[in-house]
């Protein structure tokens, strides 16, 4: 294993091979950076230039590609409070809100550190998991994936809010966001699903215009009626500085990265859930990880582990996700429906041949996710102060150029004119929800969670009838969403108890 | 306003977990299914919330600012992508704002507006050459290219 390791390494540091990557990293940095170009799209247009390369050069250049997006996703999550990719929504909770408090360097600083150790993690999880994976992935079937499902929502839910009240209504934004992601066309019967006799609504709401919406109108406005910066009043010098505290924060909570890169890793593995789903379980887990009720309130105020968690998880899950895609053929999201394609294109076919006869491939794509991730953040910490103090730039130049980033991400998700009334109308949305002061996370997750839960339940219960509530995976996985919801309740009732 | 908010929401779910339920009673069960399984307890928890929101009696809230002005800045803008399509709207609205609202001088809004539209033609239209039709207006008028 060790030489079929170094093997890899010296493939992808061959010059061809790292110059592709290099080109790679470059159009990855830029496309996570603007709204509404996805990873996957640029995955797909850039799969016809492949046709003449090795294959190391071709999965250095796409996978280092892939590799960053998410990684500079994050930076404008953090600057604008606009979520640069659909996985990167997560990290604007926090981040957008440290920026306000005059800590962008600092929360750029965990973000990109976060990114770097969850990168390293995922990596050195597809190296070590590829001969162990399938009995994982063979035990859960439909309904232990729709139990998965149910506990992110309980574990977002149940932490959104204080008190009984507060979990009330983060059972009511996720419920909100499952009923939404059942507009559109049902794939099981074919019926039109509250589309109102519209075509647009067919294929159902798209998650990029919904998330630009919910998350950067309300702070669009918010920065239109403060008049002043996006980091406000906060001492000047202070916004550039403090990359590096964000840096050791990411160390101070180094067992909260490693676990949230885990969870990363183990969503990005499981076929059907994909990297919008890793970073809100990992923002979840970041929240739970409070002691008190005291802390767990400074989530969603600019606590710097609401950045690290989904930073994390954000980069572990390319390296889970390639585990399925490379062992048996089957991709864990779409960008690696995407990559698959490419390894038929260059005459590659995954499974037990990717692990015996191409395996020095299968590492050099583990070396690609480690070193591409390696150069961004390295090339993101020269730039980083530059970076943060564009949020010291008066509100009314930056709102301009942000709404043109907003229109323009939201219409390339579908190039249709509904697509920016949708923004217009969720972004009325959360607009309500900031100023009622409900979480917008439960909402988010129940969007993205809402079609792969309905498909789980339904192969379920068509397949086991109601006999799939006994299976023990699922009984245990019960077991933790009950657990997720009365912890919260048990845990004030023991501190009130124990003074 | 977190009260007048709160029950904004609440009252919207609840009338269109209603909705949902009421229109996926006529599907076949594979369709209904998961809105309805969604849609009952969604209505009944809403309307714990709007409960919850008209009993309990709210401390004394901050004055908040109004919003009308962003939302008639971001609605203009829709309206003029939707007239008078991308490539010229960006133009106007970046200018528009800048000069109007930001009150800049002229030398710094056009600047501005120039790198802006730049950066937007040269990377949505002449390098990754994505759609953007002229807007309904010029269409009309017989002027789109």
């Amino acid at each position: 294993m060790l030489e079929a390791l170094w093997e890899g390494l010296l493939l992808v540091l061959q010059w061809k091979a790292f110059g592709f990557m290099l080109l790679g990293i470059g159009l990855g940095f830029w496309v996570g950076l603007l709204p509404g170009l996805g990873g996957a799209t640029t995955l797909a247009l850039m799969l016809p230039f492949i046709y003449t390369m090795q294959p190391v050069e071709a999965f250095a250049f796409l996978l280092g590609m892939h590799a960053v997006v998410a990684t500079t996703g994050d930076i404008t999550s953090v600057l604008f409070g606009l979520p640069g990719e659909a996985t990167s929504a997560a990290t604007v909770v926090d981040g957008y809100a440290m920026t306000k408090k005059g800590e962008a360097g600092r929360a750029l600083g965990a973000a990109l550190a976060s990114s770097l150790v969850g990168a390293i993690v995922g990596a050195v999880a597809l190296a070590a998991a590829i001969p162990v994976v399938r009995p994982l992935v063979l035990t859960f079937g439909s309904p232990e994936l729709f139990m998965l499902a149910i506990v992110g929502l309980a574990f977002i839910a149940s932490l959104s809010g204080e008190g009984a009240r507060g979990m009330v209504r983060g059972f009511i934004a996720a419920g909100l966001g499952l009923l939404l992601a059942t507009v559109g066309q049902d794939p099981q019967a074919g019926v039109a699903r509250f589309t109102f006799d519209t075509l647009y609504l067919w294929q159902g709401l798209d998650l990029v215009p919904v998330l630009v919406g919910i998350f950067a109108i309300p702070e669009i406005i918010d920065l239109f009626v403060r008049g002043n910066s996006i980091a406000g009043n906060a001492p000047p010098g202070k916004v550039a500085k403090g990359a590096w505290e964000g840096v050791k924060d990411t160390y101070r909570h180094f067992w909260l990265t490693i676990r949230c890169s885990l969870i990363g890793t183990f969503i990005g593995i499981m076929p059907g859930l994909g990297g919008s789903v890793a970073q809100w379980m990992a923002y979840g887990h970041a929240a739970q990880s409070a002691k008190t009720p005291e802390e767990r309130k400074q989530f969603g105020q600019g606590d710097v582990r609401g950045v690290l968690g989904p930073g994390a998880a954000n980069n572990s899950k390319e390296g889970g996700s390639l585990i399925p895609t490379v062992a048996f053929g089957v991709p864990g999201s779409t960008s690696m429906a995407i990559l698959l394609g490419g390894f038929l294109l260059l005459g590659l076919v995954p499974g037990p041949d990717m692990l015996t006869k191409h395996v020095a491939v299968t590492y050099s794509m583990v070396w690609t996710i480690v070193i591409a991730n390696v150069i961004t953040v390295a090339v993101c910490f020269l730039f980083l102060d530059r970076l943060a103090s564009i949020t010291e730039v008066k509100g009314h130049r930056l709102i301009p150029v942000i709404l043109v980033l907003v229109f323009i991400g939201s219409y390339t998700s579908n190039s249709h004119y509904a697509d920016l009334l949708v923004t217009l109308v969720f972004g009325g949305v959360g607009y309500l929800m900031v100023r009622a002061g409900w979480a917008r996370a439960p909402f988010v997750l129940g969007l993205v969670l809402g079609k792969i839960a309905e498909n789980y339940l339904y192969i379920s219960t068509a397949r086991y009838e109601a006999a799939w509530l006994a299976r023990p995976v699922v009984m245990v996985l019960i077991a933790v969403a009950i657990a997720v919801v009365v912890y919260p309740f048990f845990q004030t009732r023991w501190r009130k108890r124990h003074g | 306003m977190a009260k007048k908010a709160t029950l904004a929401l609440a009252i919207g779910i609840m009338l269109a977990a209603a909705y949902a339920v009421f229109a996926a009673k006529g599907w076949q069960w594979k369709a209904a299914l998961f809105p309805l399984a969604i849609g009952i307890p969604l209505f009944f928890l809403a309307a714990i919330e709007v409960a919850w929101a008209f009993a309990a009696k709210e401390a004394a809230e901050e004055p908040v600012p109004n919003s009308a002005l962003p939302w008639a800045w971001m609605i203009g803008f829709l309206a003029l992508i939707v007239l008078l399509g991308f490539p010229i709207a960006v133009a106007v609205f970046v200018f528009v704002y800048l000069k109007v609202q930001g009150k800049e001088g002229w030398l710094f809004s056009i600047v501005l507006t120039a790198a802006v539209w730049g950066a937007f033609y040269g990377l949505f239209d002449m390098m990754l050459h994505l759609p953007f039709p002229a807007g309904w207006l010029l269409e009309w008028l017989g002027l789109a290219a």
